[in-house]
């Protein structure tokens, strides 16, 4: 997990490209796969040595392990897709909250998004409950 | 020595048979839930809590209906053994064990009576003819909640007799009585001391289902349906509530707003069942059979876990 806290601190460089983000997916399905295999699938339209290289930046950005493998490698993910949006979350939130330099400012903004919403449901609630009572009333009438 | 090694040896069965017991109630509560399919929020909870106490009282039971006779009528008082080892391993765990649950739950129960000293601080009574008394409470108490353990009071803010309705503060008031009728503070108090890692998704499971039974406790038409769930609106909108351990308040548990609103809008009135509850069709004849295979085997089952202590001694 520490890993993509290292990976997710190393700002710009929070987000994936949109081929990091394909092969990351695709590995994420698979669980493991060579190079190879995963032109096999058939799925990915790309050159060997695109696909390699891209693996090789996810390994060095320690999000996924490899495994010797004849003379290939066989990449498996790290952390599971639900672990590496948890962590992108925290990031976010840690970023949001230091953003300004009055620590209180942005986590006051957060506190009034989250009432914000919450009243949103409240009142939403309540309307529901008006129209159930009139319906009451109309059926007792 | 003969009543250090009767004690270690029943702290270390107790032991051995609590933890295996704790975590496969910890890691299959979910299938157990599923395998009985219970039709009310009531008996949810019930199998819920009846789930979270079988690894203690599964250990307690057999300590006392068997451990210690065995030891008792089967072990030589002359004999000079050690304790072991293991044993001594396993009851000091023990020990451990059972002083962090007294612990704290000790101190969920202090805490929770400095609490309610606080809010009935200026407090008067509202309604003390009912079997759980009505404290109308003033500022910094929770909007509406049932606390104390022996003697459990339901308390009530002026904030809330403000905003809620007299129909919606009789429903939300009956919500709290059901809380304390089925002794949830209590409950929640044998879960502190029961403390066990992973236990937390059957505690909010058992804590969400207790919702919804006080809900269902507390309507008897749609009327009450709507006015519960208008007392949970209005409650929602006061100010942050305070709460203490061993409290149950109106919107004290992880069940969504949303969700128990939405539920008490499609309210129906339940069928009456003249059947009774199917659980006791099951229930009492594998009681019955339980309780005739122990009689039946006591004198062998005896012998035989005093082996067993024996060979935990060496």
């Amino acid at each position: 997990m520490q890993s993509i806290y290292r990976f997710l601190g190393r700002s710009p460089k929070t987000t994936l490209g949109p081929l990091e983000q394909q092969l990351l997916e695709e590995l994420w399905t698979c669980k493991s796969a060579t190079v190879r295999e995963l032109l096999d699938q058939g799925t990915l339209k790309l050159a060997y040595t695109t696909v390699m290289t891209t693996l090789d930046r996810l390994y060095k950005k320690q999000l996924l392990d490899r495994v010797a493998e004849g003379r290939a490698f066989r990449y498996s993910p790290r952390h599971t897709q639900e672990e590496l949006k948890k962590a992108a979350a925290g990031e976010t939130i840690r970023q949001f909250l230091s953003s300004s330099p009055a620590a209180s400012l942005p986590l006051s903004y957060l506190v009034e998004a989250v009432s914000d919403h919450d009243a949103g449901l409240l009142d939403e609630l309540q309307r529901l409950l008006d129209r159930k009572r009139r319906q009451l009333a109309k059926e007792k009438h | 020595m003969f009543a250090a090694r009767c004690i270690g040896i029943s702290l270390a069965l107790f032991v051995l048979l609590y933890v295996p017991a704790s975590l496969a109630v910890s890691r299959g509560w979910g299938v157990m839930l599923r395998l009985f399919k219970p039709r009310s929020a009531r008996s949810t909870a019930t199998l819920l809590f009846a789930l979270r106490v079988f690894p203690f009282a599964l250990a307690s039971v057999f300590t006392f209906m068997f451990t210690l006779p065995s030891f008792l009528l089967l072990e030589p008082r002359s004999t000079d053994e050690a304790v072991g080892t293991a044993p001594l391993m396993l009851g000091l765990s023990c020990t451990a064990l059972l002083a962090a649950g007294i612990v704290q739950a000790a101190l969920a129960q202090m805490r929770t009576s400095q609490a309610l000293m606080k809010w009935l601080d200026g407090s008067t009574v509202m309604d003390s003819e009912v079997a759980v008394p009505v404290f109308r409470t003033g500022k910094n108490a929770p909007s509406l909640t049932v606390a104390g353990v022996r003697e459990p009071k339901v308390l009530v803010s002026d904030a809330a007799i403000a905003a809620l309705t007299s129909a919606e503060l009789r429903t939300a008031v009956k919500h709290e009585m059901a809380h304390a009728q089925s002794c949830d503070n209590l409950k929640k108090l044998f879960f502190r001391f029961s403390a066990f890692p992973g236990m937390g998704g059957l505690e909010s499971a058992w804590s969400e289902q207790s919702e919804l039974a006080a809900d269902d406790a507390a309507v008897l038409c749609v009327k009450d349906a709507l006015d519960l769930a208008g007392a949970l609106i209005k409650v929602s909108r006061l100010s942050t509530q305070p709460q203490a351990a061993l409290t149950t308040g109106l919107l004290h548990s992880s069940t969504a707003l949303g969700t128990r609103v939405q539920r008490l809008f499609s309210w129906q009135k339940k069928p009456v069942s003249t059947t009774g509850s199917t659980y006791w069709q099951y229930a009492l004849p594998s009681l019955g059979g339980t309780l005739f295979l122990v009689v039946a085997t006591y004198g062998s089952v005896l012998i035989g876990l005093h082996q067993v202590t024996e060979w935990l001694v060496r």
